[in-house]
């Protein structure tokens, strides 16, 4: 909580120094988050180009507009939105990628409650192979692009970013419920197509070909 | 407690992430766990979803270009005069 409050005082302090003219706050601003805003256009757009052009895009909107920032508030759920805003301001720009329906993916359940059928154990065996697991982080990054924006901002930011769900709810402007709301609808998809995939690539039980 | 206080479907759709964020209540919890003691495909179910979570973190640290912040500094600087 102190590293919090500390961060939150050392952005202020240099938000009212950007306010004043001063070019090295500014250059200070972008050192401290230019990483972190290109990782999270990264997650909106899986190209560095993009997400080096929009880190770009929300420094300028940084610098342009914020004297309008309200200093009663956190500056990095501020600049996270501004940040967010710029990503989906250049995916808008592109073909619009394929989303799916969750519910399409959810764990399926006798009538009583209890589960269906047993799971396999190929993804989870899986993951404890760095091979394999590099291999499903790639595949878990294209799930991501297939989830809904908001359901993939939530992922985003919680598991690969390693946010705090609280944090991520005051980016997003939601509450906490509906945030860990949708993060878990998120955690279930890309659960379920992990799942699927290392079904699908589990070596298949010996058989004989007949003569 | 028996198996049915908790169903494999509420476990899984209404308590996994407040289970896995540390934030259910501890008479839940305990509720939770006595569901797991009985019940195999939920462990499976619950070991999976903690590795959904494992393979997510391998994506980051994301290789962050070289001199991106010398990159914004001057595309900042190209459009906006310096402020009085």
């Amino acid at each position: 909580m102190a590293v919090h409050e500390d961060q939150d005082a050392s952005d202020l302090e240099l938000v009212r120094r950007i306010k004043r003219g001063d070019e090295q706050g500014f250059r200070e601003m972008v050192d401290r988050y230019n990483a972190r805003v290109y990782s999270l256009a990264y997650g909106v757009l899986r190209n560095s180009e993009d997400a080096e052009e929009a880190t770009q895009d929300a420094f300028l909107t940084l610098y342009r507009k914020i004297d309008t920032f309200d200093e009663s508030k956190k500056f990095f759920s501020w600049f996270y939105r501004v940040a967010l805003n710029a990503a989906y301001s250049r995916a808008r720009r592109r073909k619009p990628g394929v989303t799916v329906s969750l519910d399409d993916y959810l764990p399926r359940f006798g009538d009583d409650g209890h589960a269906a059928s047993p799971e396999f154990a190929a993804f989870i065996e899986g993951a404890e192979d760095e091979a394999i697991a590099r291999d499903l982080a790639e595949r878990a990054e294209q799930f991501i692009a297939e989830l809904p924006e908001t359901y993939r901002d939530a992922i985003w930011m919680v598991d690969v970013e390693e946010m705090k769900p609280a944090d991520v709810a005051e980016v997003l402007e939601i509450s906490l419920a509906a945030l860990k709301s949708r993060l878990h609808r998120a955690r279930l998809y890309v659960r379920q197509r992990l799942q699927e995939v290392s079904v699908a690539a589990a070596p298949a039980p010996e058989t004989r070909v007949a003569p | 407690m028996t198996h049915d206080a908790v169903t494999c479907k509420r476990l899984i759709l209404e308590y996994l992430v407040e289970y896995e964020d540390g934030s259910m209540p501890e008479a839940e919890r305990a509720r939770f766990e006595a569901h797991l003691h009985h019940c195999p495909p939920c462990v499976v179910f619950l070991k999976s979803y903690q590795a959904t979570g494992r393979t997510l973190r391998m994506l980051k640290p994301r290789d962050i270009p070289k001199n991106l912040a010398d990159a914004v500094v001057g595309f900042v600087r190209a459009r906006c005069p310096k402020k009085e």
